[in-house]
């Protein structure tokens, strides 16, 4: 992996007396699609706009490129910013939104216009300079913004839930296109939202926020298949999270069961989280299971069946190809190496971290 | 930190802009002398006399209840017409928005006029419904354009859901979609009510006899100066906004706060604040409105209406004339005989008793305005002295027309520590060392009166070469000219804006009571001596009242009182007789020798034709 | 509610009867003679020196004023518009308060302060400055006009500045302009529909008062607003003076023109 671009150090920022990012550390490598993931209100945009300069972190340090960029005024940054709303002049043309910036460069006309073409041809939007901005639909605004960012050169593209905006399959294409992107373009992007099918598809590391913590920062694999605590494990996809006692290295009583599982370092006797997804429940014959249970629910989801399952007083989300009815006993069954263990949080603030409704 | 700071130094200066008049007029209610231009001391009188002046209340309850039922009326038809115009196509969108932004964006004066003619044409006759009419007209755009807005964010689908859970349309709309454009009917509400209140112009010119908004009380008091008790009025009505605005503001910042435990008080005075008390308010409102207009007595046709000069008869005077003869009367004020003529001659309002000045009762009954009088009604005739019987035959020979009530001379007011000669010409007017020190009468007969007088010439001159040459010598006098002013002359030389003006004898007996260093003169080229009487106009509808009227007013004791009140001298021998200060019965202001008045003259009328060339030349002067 | 635009039926027959009809009653007045003989001379008498030059003072004080009022409205309406919601629309009422104190009084104020021996020289002679006679000439016309009408400037200005995008003027920091640029290039254009409401609304009422040129003006300084309540109120010649506002009206449509050009959805507007 290549060197560190941008590394943030102890950002602290508050409003009106509530912190929104609390000590945050983060660093972001050349050339890296990186993902800021959370809920709404976990400071991940925050975090975005100290990026783009917007706002001043009350205490911590921007550092781009070697250099301390805390206080520098976003119109100084090597970076660009594609806003949510896509925040185009209404009162100026498609090309001229897209040569501001290197009208302001005092770049020659004809680089401009030159500038122009290609940013508009690698946006799929040939044709269009002439257009205002207010006759153009949702996803073509976002690829204007894009494209009036991309046109400076910058460094590090920092885009705000560009695609929040645009309907389920719009967004769905604007996503292999940001990928195709960032690929020409070869530079970084930071990329925020809250939709974690989003963060999955596009990003090399996914950084999962929440109230002001980075909670994990990993490869999409790493955080889905191992999250690290019952917040990310809730996030990102379904799962059971079920309080649990770890007995020993490599055995978890799980609902009073003992179940065989690939962890280690826990302690003995510890009260755990256990986290199992859906999709790694086996459900088999009753004397086969190392739980029984009865199914409660069945759902036809398409590609798969999504079942409940009684068993122990819990109710074990499970999905399926394969569809049992309602009412059937079953055993349940799950692989040691699918079984992720996790602290159970201490202080108040985790606790403040972890699930909610 | 300095981009802060200087931010806070401009919003204080803006705020010290748009308050400092606020503050003035504050300290002015509470000033002990009845003029603006003296400090006299602090004194809470005027608001204790405020609610005894029937006349200021009265126009407050006028102004309150057309604020109240324009603002109400134009609420509703402002939020339909709003609620239609979403539902209409976009072409026809653009005409109405159009028709609403003809009221906002014309000339208040334009639709002033232009309703005024419109009521005339139709024969409305002016009053309460042209002025509530007027205001809902001007209103009724400030409603929608804050409704709109609010219609536009409100979704169609939750008037949908409301539909499709069973819900009438018009239930639909009252539960779902009215709470949500809630907030922009009441601020339309609330602008068109202010927008109401401060309204003069409109007002102005759609008004009738006898009502008052505020706004048209002050400007008839301009000329005169302002009553104290307007001014306590003032801070009553901004202290009292203010203080509501405080409590809307405030009480949801507090339930902000206390976000999280709103407790059964905090939810209380909330409401208390938000509803109680504002409703409480309108409550107190209208009933005063119901009580004051009764004491008016519009109902009643017993009735005389009055139209006088401004601050021209004690208040008091009415208030027994009505206690003796159970006749309402409605009462008008005027500035000068200019703005008088043509409200008589235009029939608009059936006016039953007038106060014209000699040369235009000439004019009136040249034009056959005037009704005869009755003198079997008027038996009081005999207290008024012959000699002013006499002086009025030049304009009303016989007597048929007109009582005196009030005569006097024009001459000038100096302020003897400000001049360095004594005053004895009509010269002083044209010297160069006055500059910006000399008021002058803002009326076309008063200022080439003077000038005429000066020349040597008659103050009734025709001649043309004489009147330019008078017109020259006013143009010369304008850079010298501090202002052209009415009655303002009294404020200002008490208050010794300026060193000489041109005034009314009555006006200097009062301005050498409040500052003694005043000093009135007639000037030796000779004055001009009027004589305003009474008139009825022919299309009076009360004659018999009238007479009753003028007849009242020629008791000694209520011209007395009169005498008194406005310090004019009085032709009603009888009522001199009783003045019980010596200096005053003798006063050579009040009651001039006849050597004195030897070279002055009454004004004549001298012909419609003449009247518009003095007044084009008057508008050459003004214009210059 | 299918027949919803029959609601708006009293409203457009209230406009109609006074709105539209007095509007042609003037045209009519404007254009007969007093025997009701059509005419053009009422217009024309527009041409005569004196009403030439209240016209000329009239339109170049209300420009005067208008440009201050922009001046000043502006820079306030930028900073309240940074302002939280609640402090803001606090501020704002401050800008309505005075309405309630009448108009006349107010204004009638401004002479008590600024007369030779008024408030503020009084207060200038006890720190020896020298004082200020602008009583009376037409620079106290000027304050009058500011004083009553910067709050229609204020409005409307403000009134669009809060509703921009602040990530706008973040995109056009983040392309790299500086805030002169942005502010120029961004913020001044995109408020251009305010400002233009702010300017008619302001420069009509200006440009047609009488009663300010009345009470600061000393009676020396005639606009044309004075020219046609007299026409009115004492003249006794509707005629004439429906001529004249004819004239007036030529500022105001050209005006009303002008807002529906650059306010195509009235979010200019002032409330």
């Amino acid at each position: 992996m290549k060197d560190k671009l941008i590394d943030l150090v102890n950002i602290t920022k508050s409003f009106d007396g509530q912190t929104v990012l609390d000590e945050l550390n983060l660093y972001i490598r050349e050339n890296e699609f990186l993902t800021l993931l959370g809920p709404s209100g976990c400071g991940k945009t925050t975090t975005l706009r100290i990026l783009g300069g917007f706002e001043t972190p009350d205490s911590g340090q921007v550092i781009f490129n070697g250099e301390d960029i805390t206080k520098l005024p976003p119109n100084k940054r090597q970076l660009n910013t594609v806003f949510q709303k896509y925040a185009l002049f209404s009162h100026m043309s498609i090309a001229e939104n897209i040569a501001f910036g290197l009208k302001i460069k005092g770049k020659s006309k004809t680089y401009i216009q030159d500038k122009i073409k290609y940013a508009l041809k690698l946006v799929n939007l040939e044709g269009f300079e002439d257009r205002s901005p207010d006759s153009l639909s949702g996803g073509q605004q976002q690829r204007i913004a894009i494209a009036r960012a991309i046109v400076n050169e910058p460094k590090v593209l920092l885009l705000d839930e560009p695609l929040g905006a645009l309907d389920l399959k719009l967004r769905q294409d604007m996503q292999y296109e940001l990928i195709r992107l960032k690929n020409e373009l070869g530079i970084t992007f930071i990329y925020v939202t809250h939709d974690q099918e989003e963060a999955l598809t596009m990003s090399d590391t996914i950084v999962v926020m929440n109230q002001g913590y980075i909670q994990q920062i990993g490869t999409p694999e790493k955080i889905y298949n191992e999250p690290e605590n019952a917040f990310v494990a809730d996030f990102i996809g379904d799962s059971n999270i079920i309080p649990s006692l770890m007995v020993e290295d490599k055995l978890v009583k799980i609902l009073g069961v003992p179940f065989k599982c690939v962890d280690t370092g826990f302690g003995k006797n510890k009260p755990v989280d256990v986290v199992i997804r859906p999709e790694d429940i086996d459900l088999v014959s009753p004397a086969d299971g190392t739980m029984t249970g009865i199914v409660t629910h069945l759902i036809f989801k398409g590609v798969h069946y999504e079942m409940e399952v009684t068993a122990n007083n819990f109710e074990w989300l499970v999905h399926s190809t394969d569809m049992v009815p309602v009412g059937t006993e079953v055993g349940i069954k799950v692989d040691p190496f699918d079984i992720q263990i996790m602290n159970k949080p201490v202080s108040e603030d985790e606790e403040a971290v972890g699930v909610e409704e | 930190m300095i981009k802060k700071v200087s931010q806070k130094v401009y919003m204080a200066l803006i705020f010290i802009l748009l308050y400092a008049p606020i503050v003035t007029l504050i300290v002015l209610s509470f000033n002990a002398s009845r003029t603006r231009a003296k400090w006299g001391g602090f004194t809470i009188d005027w608001y204790k006399s405020l609610f005894q002046n029937s006349q200021i209340m009265n126009a407050l309850y006028t102004t309150l209840i057309i604020a109240l039922l324009s603002a109400l009326i134009a609420t509703i038809l402002g939020t339909l017409a709003a609620i239609g115009m979403q539902g209409m196509k976009k072409k026809s969108r653009t005409v109405f928005m159009g028709l609403t932004n003809i009221p906002m964006l014309n000339a208040e004066i334009v639709m002033g006029i232009s309703l005024m003619l419109l009521f005339i044409a139709f024969h409305i006759t002016l009053g309460f419904s042209t002025i509530l009419i007027a205001h809902i007209t001007f209103n009724i755009p400030y409603v929608i354009l804050s409704v709109t807005p609010k219609l536009k964010q409100t979704k169609r689908s939750t008037y949908e859901a409301a539909l499709d859970l069973g819900a009438s349309p018009l239930k639909a709309f009252f539960s779902v979609v009215f709470p949500d454009i809630m907030p922009g009917v009441l601020s339309g509400f609330m602008l068109a009510f202010t927008m109401s209140l401060d309204d003069f112009v409109i007002t102005h010119f759609t008004k009738g006899p006898g009502i008052d908004t505020l706004s048209t009380k002050i400007y008839t008091e301009v000329r005169k100066g302002i009553k104290p008790e307007m001014y306590a009025l003032s801070t009553l009505l901004f202290v009292t906004v203010l203080i509501l605005l405080i409590l809307i503001n405030v009480s949801p910042a507090d339930s902000k706060k206390a976000r999280k435990v709103i407790t059964k008080r905090t939810k209380a005075v909330s409401i208390i604040c938000k509803r109680v008390v504002p409703a409480l308010m309108a409550i107190v409102l209208i009933a005063g409105g119901f009580y004051y207009a009764g004491q008016g007595g519009l109902g009643t046709d017993d009735k005389v209406i009055v139209y006088n000069w401004g601050e021209y008869l004690d208040p008091e005077v009415i208030t027994i004339f009505e206690e003796e003869t159970g006749i309402d009367v409605v009462y008008e004020e005027f500035e000068t005989n200019e703005i008088m003529y043509p409200k008589v001659q235009s029939g608009a309002i059936a006016y039953d008793v007038v106060c014209p000045s000699d040369y235009m009762i000439q004019r009136m009954r040249e034009n056959g305005l005037l009704a005869e009088l009755n003198y079997d009604n008027i038996p009081n005739i005999k207290n008024i002295g012959k000699t002013y019987l006499e002086k009025s035959e030049e304009f009303d020979p016989g007597n048929l027309y007109s009582v005196p009530y009030c005569w006097g001379t024009v001459g000038i007011l100096y302020n003897k520590t400000m001049v360095d000669e004594p005053i004895d010409s009509w010269s002083v007017l044209w010297d160069e060392k006055y500059k910006d020190n000399i008021l002058m009468q803002d009326s076309v007969r008063d200022a080439f009166g003077v000038t005429l007088k000066y020349l040597g010439y008659s103050l009734n001159s025709t001649d043309l070469d004489e009147l330019t040459a008078a017109r020259d010598m006013l143009i010369r006098q304008k850079p010298l000219v501090q202002a052209y002013v009415i009655d303002q002359v009294r404020d200002k030389m008490i208050g010794n804006e300026a060193a000489i003006g041109v005034i009314y004898s009555g006006e200097a007996i009062y301005t050498q009571q409040e500052n003694a260093d005043l000093e009135y003169v007639i000037p030796k080229e000779g004055s001009n001596i009027w004589i305003d009487s009474w008139v009825i106009p022919k299309n009076a509808q009360h004659k018999e009242n009238a007479e009753k009227f003028i007849n009242f007013l020629c008791r000694p004791d209520i011209a007395l009182m009169n005498f008194e009140y406005i310090t004019y001298s009085t032709p009603n021998t009888a009522a001199r007789d009783l003045i019980e200060d010596d200096s005053i019965r003798n006063s050579p202001i009040a009651f001039p020798d006849d050597e004195e008045l030897k070279d002055c003259e009454t004004y004549r009328f001298l012909g419609d034709e003449f009247d518009s060339v003095y007044n084009e030349m008057w508008n050459k002067v003004k214009a210059s | 509610m299918k027949n919803k635009k029959l609601l708006a039926g009293p409203y457009l027959f209230w406009s109609v009867a006074f709105v539209v009809i007095p509007l042609l009653m003037i045209v009519y007045y404007g254009l007969t003679d007093t025997s009701g003989a059509f005419t053009w001379d009422n217009i024309a008498k527009i041409t005569t020196p004196e009403n030439l030059k209240a016209l000329g003072i009239a339109v170049l004080l209300s420009v005067v004023s208008t440009v201050i009022c922009l001046l000043l409205a502006y820079p306030l309406a930028m900073i309240l518009s940074a302002k939280s919601v609640s402090q803001s629309s606090f501020i704002v009422l401050i800008f309505i308060l005075p309405m309630w104190m009448n108009f006349l009084l107010r204004t009638l104020a401004w002479q008590t302060l600024l007369e030779k021996t008024g408030v503020i020289n009084s207060i200038l002679n006890v720190l020896h400055l020298p004082s200020l006679d602008i009583i009376n000439t037409p620079y106290a016309i000027i304050l009058g006009m500011v004083y009553n009408f910067l709050p229609f400037m204020v409005l409307p200005i403000y009134n669009v500045l809060i509703k921009l995008d602040r990530d706008v003027i973040n995109a056009a920091r983040d392309l790299g302009a500086n805030s002169r640029t942005t502010f120029f290039k961004i913020i001044l254009p995109l408020s251009m529909p305010g400002i233009i409401s702010g300017i008619t609304m302001v420069f009509v009422p200006a440009l047609t008062t009488f009663v300010i040129s009345d009470l600061l003006g000393g009676g020396k300084i005639l606009m044309i607003g004075n020219v046609i309540e007299q026409a009115f109120k004492q003249g006794s010649n509707w005629n004439v003076g429906s001529g004249l506002s004819l004239v007036l009206m030529i500022f105001i449509i050209a005006s009303m023109a002008v807002v529906a050009k650059y306010d195509k959805d009235g979010e200019g507007t002032a409330f």
